[in-house]
């Protein structure tokens, strides 16, 4: 019984934690402008996270080795670096993008420029590391970001035609005001906002921290298998949410606070206080994750250690890099970028980076001297092998579309 | 000379984990010194290399790991050479490495006292695991 409460409690945790800023922002921006012709990509990213992130937390349960751990001996100290650093940059762009959204949905409830909160926010996520345990800590803001279900009673009050959504869904076509520059670029961008290399990150070394190992290999699949895929259908609720209410008055999606107005329009206040708890729980657990994330991947590449399973104390330079790396990402805020745009950039370069942590956990998920009798089966082999491919030419067209679409203009 | 183990030390020894005694993360191994024995003719591993600018030294970048040396020397000066941990300490090889001591001592720890010191120590509540 204890079981079956410890996975439900799993599954629900990774439904509330699957949504982050750049999946808020890529399923109401790309709604808006290409209607449900891009959720395909949603449902391909979706599996490739379910694919990798069960491999690496594998990986991660099997072997005690977190992923960028792993990283630096199969790579080798020159290529693992220059990873590190390509990781760690875009990683940094999206904590400054997550913490920027934490300000802007408090924003809106008091009623003070969302700049003013910035630094408070930055405290809170620090604070939050450096003393509440793991275990509650991924609790509390999973289950909080359950709010974001509020989506998914939006569209149900819109009360789309389902047949002519199915119908949109499964026939994409390239809408007659764009071209196929746009919409591969926003497709980029969904796909990397679905696979973001962080959640692979910290899935893993939260493995460590909760010191799971093989026999919790059944919770683990089953927070993936089930969890995910239900998180993903909660993206495809927002996208559609912006389809019905944004695409018909060609509205186009420009500001973080865009993003609650379907909810405002047909659930009413209180279905928006909902939401703005979701969007906050949501936007403050993935700053969490990607603050955590600066510390897990420079200290597993030098060696340190790392953890909130150890007093402080006793990791003083994985805690050193988390605070400047807060503190960076509130000072880059407050100069003025727009919190979209950061959020864009990091979900696109996310993309383009994607092959940097997912040709790793493909190699060590293969590798009996890391995870023994549990290596990858044929099928997921073919399958990650697949994907590998795909991440590659999505690498590689990701920089050229950047400038041919001025950024996605 | 004990009897030594035959290894691919480029894959089985470089880069991975140290752990000390106590199970603490101290560390990868940055580089390795080797030692010819002229009696078997063979290589021999005499030490494990790791700390302040051995990685950079190790990627030919010279002129880095000497900064970063000197950096380390004006934060946390010792005598000797901190970076260099003899095969006697090492207890176990197998994904990581087991050193049979503890270490605090080693020169890949210097910058973690120097943070604690100058950095955690002074936030309230750095000696209590998360609760």
């Amino acid at each position: 019984m204890k079981k079956v409460f410890e996975v439900f409690l799993g599954i629900l945790t990774a439904i509330g934690g699957f949504v982050d800023i750049g999946d808020l922002v890529a399923n109401s921006e790309t709604g808006a402008r290409f209607r449900m012709n891009l959720a395909w990509v949603v449902v391909v990213g979706v599996v490739g996270i379910v694919l990798y992130a069960e491999m690496s937390g594998r990986v991660a349960a099997v072997s005690k080795r977190a992923v960028f751990d792993l990283v630096r001996e199969r790579l080798g100290p020159g290529v693992g670096l220059a990873n590190l650093i390509a990781s760690f940059f875009i990683n940094f762009l999206t904590m400054t993008a997550e913490i920027a959204g934490v300000a802007i949905a408090v924003s809106l409830v008091v009623s003070v420029s969302y700049i003013y909160l910035l630094p408070v926010a930055g405290f809170f996520v620090w604070f939050v590391i450096w003393r509440i345990p793991f275990g509650a800590m991924e609790k509390l803001f999973g289950l909080l970001g359950l709010a974001l279900l509020m989506f998914v009673v939006t569209v149900w009050k819109l009360g789309p035609d389902w047949n002519s959504v199915l119908h949109a869904v499964s026939h994409p076509h390239i809408p007659t005001d764009e071209t196929p520059f746009t919409y591969a670029y926003y497709g980029i961008a969904l796909f990397g906002a679905a696979m973001t290399p962080y959640e692979v990150f910290f899935f893993s070394s939260g493995a460590v921290e909760e010191k799971w190992s093989a026999k919790d290999l059944m919770v683990e699949r089953a927070n993936v298998f089930i969890g995910f895929p239900l998180g993903g259908l909660l993206s495809l609720s927002i996208m559609l949410g912006a389809t019905l209410v944004f695409a018909p008055r060609h509205i186009e999606v420009g500001q973080l606070s865009q993003v609650a107005l379907p909810t405002a329009f047909v659930v009413g206040k209180l279905g928006l206080a909902a939401l703005l708890l979701g969007i906050f729980a949501a936007t403050f657990g993935a700053a969490l994750e990607t603050a955590l994330s600066a510390g897990y991947t420079v200290a597993q590449y030098f060696g340190w250690q790392w953890g909130k399973h150890v007093r402080p104390d006793d990791s003083p330079r994985f805690h050193l890099v988390i605070i400047m790396s807060v503190l960076a990402g509130v000072l880059f805020a407050i100069s003025g970028v727009d919190p979209v745009k950061v959020t864009e950039y990091s979900i696109v370069l996310s993309a383009a980076a994607l092959p940097l942590t997912y040709f790793p956990i493909l190699v060590i998920a293969n590798d009996p001297d890391y995870v023994g009798e549990h290596v990858n089966g044929r099928f997921t082999n073919f399958l990650g092998f697949v994907y590998l491919v795909i991440l590659v030419l999505v690498a590689v067209a990701t920089i050229p579309l950047m400038i041919i679409t001025k950024g996605g203009a | 000379m004990a009897e030594g183990r035959a290894l691919y030390v480029g894959l089985k020894l470089l880069d991975r984990q140290l752990v000390d005694r106590d199970d603490k993360a101290c560390g990868k191994v940055d580089d390795l010194e080797l030692e010819f024995s002229a009696d078997s003719g063979n290589l021999y591993v005499s030490a494990i290399l790791a700390g302040p600018g051995i990685l950079a030294y190790r990627m030919r970048r010279r002129r880095w790991g000497r900064w970063w040396q000197r950096v380390n020397e004006v934060m946390s000066p010792t005598d000797g050479d901190p970076a260099r941990i003899p095969m006697s300490l090492v207890a176990g090889i197998d994904d990581h490495v087991t050193l049979g001591t503890q270490g605090g001592h080693l020169g890949s720890m210097s910058l973690d006292h120097w943070v604690r010191e100058h950095v955690t120590s002074h936030i309230p509540g750095s000696g209590h695991e998360a609760e």
